[in-house]
């Protein structure tokens, strides 16, 4: 028998204390590596051009907060941030409800031609848009939609009912089918139960379907480029690259666009983050 | 083959609240099968992980053959633990899970091949030695499951609730393995379970847990018949003890108990004891010690007569149990009965109680009050 | 009763429709489908088949469509070498940046998986940049890369390796390494949050009991962890590589595809040989776009195949 180990608490943990340490070295670079780039866009946003080229990487000195008031009326942001706004909201509403009509028919509904619609609906998430992008410029062309906020919806919604109906689907087949059939001996209508069983319970993943497309669209580059010519139509992705092109050189300004445009989504992901990331991974996790 | 010794231990979980262990002091001897008996979330999985080495101590040691073993990792304490999810490696067939312990402690191959070949024909696993766990039916999971505990040869084994995933038939043929593989090895085991009927049957002793605390460590059919408190009294035996409240009342320098209408004498306690309570107690029989008249196996017993109602018959099939509400008193008792009873629902009857076999609990306390030394053993000594 | 009427019988469904809880009348499925599918019908699968057709015609402005047979597909598979540039450099990208995408995600999920402190804070921190557009983050790389004043030459000089001072993305030899090096910091935090909640689904007596068969954590990575995860590591792997398939974006914001073609991709040229090309012409561009969709397709077959025949690990 061995006399009583003599291994002493303390130090035992500074034993796990030195383990830790290399962890902890890398959790604090990759934070700097993956935080800092917007710290320094927000310390430039409130500096003026001048100042950054002085010193690119120096603390403010004095606060400009006015260079936010000249991007808003002076440089169009304003309007950028309205087009964006009016056009991710009314996308992000129509793709809740029509996703959610067709994800309560196909979860709880067996129809002829079932399978069918799943397959043209699901479909749209392999589909790269590179493949649909120079015909839907004919297309809303035609319609006389190219150049117009309307058209643009109208694409994001039709592009992105996929994901929103994949989503929801695997939501709307958890609920159980007793609910609905009680609902039906109480005398509810097929559209009664949809708008008063499957949306009330559905909220969680209605929610974060509307955080997913609300990010993605915020942020949508591709369509909005093709679709869009216009300055005043422009949404503030097309803007800031914009205003990127004709002003390479006020790097301050374009830093005040940049906050701009990744405010919402900041100030959001402050209060909303368990939301937001639980809704930018929801397609991936199965 | 190993000694465990745990004082003092202590848990408490991130997020504070009540202490998951409270100070407990228990000693496995070597080559023992101990049984950590409670409801769940009594804290005694805790102290099993904590043995292994998975959960950190608050406080308190651990020692395995008197070596403190609380700062050495789980992979150096030389102990293999059987889960209740079996937790086997989804990915490796049979043989390899039983291995891989085995070459991670750098024993050779052809000895490998040997004791893993051993244990599997001992468990009757050799037919599935290339499957993998999802191709396994629950049975045949366990047997892999303590088959990569028995290759380990290990210092201690660790059992959490290995059986409470089986059917009852598997149950019952899966406990008599165990107890032969550790009988046989002869390795300290330390068994932790909510199923009594396992405590009974598998433990050299059983340790009863309630509140990550411990009522009562002894051999299983000592702490049958000596339970410590009313914990105890009820949680072992199905169905449980009946506790009766009495009052205790003098009678002449003696004295009684009663129940309703009926007085019962005291002689099997000190009389110093009962002047303590302040007049109450509660009365404690088991059902197999309460008898329909006639039925009464042994005359040499001391018997009080009570008169009761029958409230409820239910036949089991082997044993009848009859719920009866005792004549002035409030409280049913359940009393156990042979296979067959002319008793009937509604009958009034006059039923006989074992006296030496009944306990008589502090009801503040709830501790047991203990009986004169000699009638006691005299008790027993009749008995067995 | 003729067989065929017992037969026609037996065909009709037997319980009443409006008891069948799983049926719904037609103009319930009309309401609720018809939005949604004349939708679809309109603006994807009419542009899908539409690019079809664009792919075997020359279509310019103000001009008729003319079919050229499949002209398009073999000037593009025959000499158009600026074409397959753009498919070396996007097999390059899909390849190595989903590697790294998915190894920098395990790696992160890891760190924080081992109890590193303030891993709340940390998860939502790392998470940050998948949250941001490809133009903020292709901006904010711009700058990070410039010669002058960039963060990247900035900290080469700091530590006294000013030689290794590079036009990160003015030279073609670096170019699309730098473009990747940024797409790689945007997706590493989606990947790293799938790794955490897989690595939080492992059961935990499995784990330990890999501890009780002496494993540290670093056997018990390689022989429990990593083959437990095989399914996630998969899946994020298809994920990765067709995303990148059909990268966009981030390249034309940060170099449009130059210097001299050096990140040039598929997309890219694409976007350019309709838009910013002097031939004005969508069909060719189209002839890409469907050559490029069938390689896609072909590898989300091969690949989900491939899963698809993994056993799948029960636990």
């Amino acid at each position: 028998m061995k006399p009583p180990s003599a291994v002493e608490p303390s130090a035992a943990k500074g034993i796990a204390y030195l383990r830790g340490a290399p962890l902890m070295a890398f959790a604090l670079i990759y934070t700097i590596v993956s935080g800092g780039p917007f710290l320094w866009v927000a310390m430039m946003s409130l500096r003026t051009t001048p100042e950054i080229f002085a010193s690119p990487y120096a603390l403010p000195s004095s606060i400009h907060w006015e260079k936010f008031v000249d991007a808003w009326t002076k440089s169009n942001y304003g309007t950028y941030f309205w087009n964006s706004t009016i056009v991710v909201v009314t996308a992000v509403a129509l793709l809740t409800v029509i996703g959610a009509m067709v994800a309560h028919c196909l979860a709880r509904y067996r129809f002829r031609g079932n399978r069918l619609v799943r397959f043209v609906i699901l479909s749209g998430m392999i589909l790269p848009p590179q493949l649909m992008i120079l015909s839907l410029f004919q297309i809303l062309l035609e319609y006389h939609l190219y150049n117009t906020l309307t058209g643009l919806i109208i694409v994001y919604v039709a592009g992105h009912l996929a994901i929103t109906v994949y989503i929801l689907e695997g939501f709307f087949a958890q609920i159980p089918q007793d609910l609905f059939d009680a609902a039906r001996l109480d005398g509810y209508s097929d559209l009664e139960i949809f708008w008063r069983i499957t949306l009330p319970i559905g909220v969680p993943a209605l929610f974060t379907t509307v955080t997913l497309n609300f990010i993605i669209l915020w942020n949508e580059f591709l369509y909005a480029v093709v679709l869009l010519t216009e300055d005043d139509k422009r949404t503030l992705p097309l803007g800031i690259m914009h205003f990127m092109g004709n002003h390479q050189l006020d790097v301050g300004m374009v830093a005040t666009g940049l906050m701009i445009a990744i405010g919402p989504v900041i100030l959001l992901y402050a209060f909303f983050s368990e939301t937001m990331i639980r809704g930018m991974t929801a397609g991936a996790v199965r | 083959m190993a000694r465990v010794a745990i004082t003092e231990l202590s848990k408490l979980y991130d997020g504070g609240g009540e202490p998951a262990v409270k100070d407990l002091s228990l000693t496995v001897g070597n080559g023992e099968f101990m049984v950590l008996l409670g409801p769940s979330g009594c804290g005694k999985s805790s102290v099993l992980r904590m043995i292994a080495g998975l959960e950190p101590i608050t406080s308190g040691k651990i020692a395995i053959d008197g070596e403190i073993v609380n700062e050495i990792p789980a992979k150096d304490r030389d102990i293999a633990m059987v889960f209740q999810s079996y937790a086997l490696y989804p990915h490796m067939d049979v043989f390899n899970n039983l291995a891989f312990g085995l070459r991670r402690r750098g024993i050779a191959k052809t000895e490998i091949e040997r004791r893993v070949q051993g244990a599997a024909s001992k468990l009757g696993l050799l037919p599935f030695l290339k499957r993998k766990p999802h191709a396994l039916s629950g049975g045949q999971r366990q047997r892999v499951a303590l088959g990569r505990a028995i290759v380990r040869e290990p210092k201690v084994f660790l059992f959490d609730e290995p059986l409470s995933n089986l059917d009852a038939a598997l149950r019952v043929s899966m406990r008599n393995e165990l107890i032969r593989q550790q009988r046989e090895m002869g390795i300290t085991a330390i068994y932790v379970t909510h199923d009594q009927v396992e405590a009974m049957t598998m433990g050299h002793r059983i340790c009863i847990m309630n509140k990550g605390e411990v009522i009562q460590i002894g051999k299983p059919l000592e702490v049958y018949r000596n339970p410590a408190n009313t914990f105890v009294a009820r949680f072992l035996g199905n169905p449980p003890m009946n506790l009766v409240p009495t009052s205790v009342e003098p009678d002449g320098g003696a004295y009684q108990l009663r129940v309703g209408g009926m007085s019962l004498p005291t002689d099997c306690w000190p009389a110093e004891t009962l002047s303590r309570l302040g007049g109450k107690a509660l009365l404690g029989i088991r059902p197999e010690d309460l008898y329909e008249t006639a039925q009464r196996p042994d005359e040499r017993r001391r018997i009080a007569i009570a008169r009761a109602h029958v409230i409820a018959v239910e036949p089991l099939g082997a044993e009848t149990l009859i719920i009866l509400s005792l004549e002035g008193a409030a409280e049913e008792v359940t009393m156990r009965s042979g296979r067959e009873t002319r008793l009937r629902p509604g009958d009034n009857a006059t039923i006989e109680l074992d006296l030496a076999a009944a306990h008589l609990f502090d009801p503040k306390t709830a501790q047991v009050i203990p009986p004169v030394h000699e009638e006691r053993e005299a008790r027993w000594a009749k008995a067995e | 009763m003729t067989e065929r009427a017992l037969r026609q019988r037996a065909a009709t469904p037997s319980p009443p429709l409006a008891l069948d809880a799983r049926r719904a009348s037609r103009a319930t499925l009309i309401i609720l489908l018809a939005p949604a599918l004349l939708l679809y019908a309109a603006f994807m699968v009419y542009p899908v088949l539409r690019t079809f057709w664009n792919s075997v015609h020359t279509i310019k402005p103000n001009n008729v469509p003319a079919f050229v047979g499949l002209d398009n597909f073999r000037a593009l598979l025959g000499h158009d070498w600026v074409f397959w540039k753009a498919v070396g450099n996007t097999a390059i990208f899909a390849i190595v940046a989903t590697i790294a995408d998915v190894l920098g995600g395990l790696l992160l999920a890891l760190a924080l998986f081992s109890r590193v402190p303030f891993a709340r804070f940390l998860r939502v921190v790392w998470f940050t940049p998948v949250l941001m557009s490809y133009v903020v983050v292709g901006i904010i790389w711009v700058w990070i890369y410039d010669y002058d004043w960039g963060l990247a030459n900035v900290i080469l000089r700091a530590v006294g390796l000013g030689g290794f001072e590079q036009s990160w993305l003015g030279d073609p030899r670096t170019a699309l390494w730098s473009v990747m090096v940024t797409h790689i910091w945007k997706w590493l935090g989606f990947n790293m949050i799938i790794f955490l909640a897989a690595l939080y689904a492992l059961p935990v007596d499995v784990l330990g009991a890999a501890e009780l068969d002496n494993c540290g954590w670093f056997a018990k990575l390689i022989h429990i962890i990593i083959p437990m995860l095989k399914p996630t590591i998969l899946n994020l792997t298809v994920l990765s590589f067709v995303g990148k398939m059909m990268i966009f974006d981030l390249v034309w914001i940060m170099t449009g595809g130059g210097p001299l073609w050096s990140t040039e991709t598929v997309s890219t040229y694409v976007y350019k040989r309709a838009f910013d090309w002097n031939t004005f012409d969508l069909g060719y561009p189209s002839a890409i776009a469907v050559l490029w969709f069938l390689i896609i397709l072909v590898f989300i077959f091969a690949l989900t195949q491939i899963m698809r025949q993994r056993e799948r690990l029960e636990f």
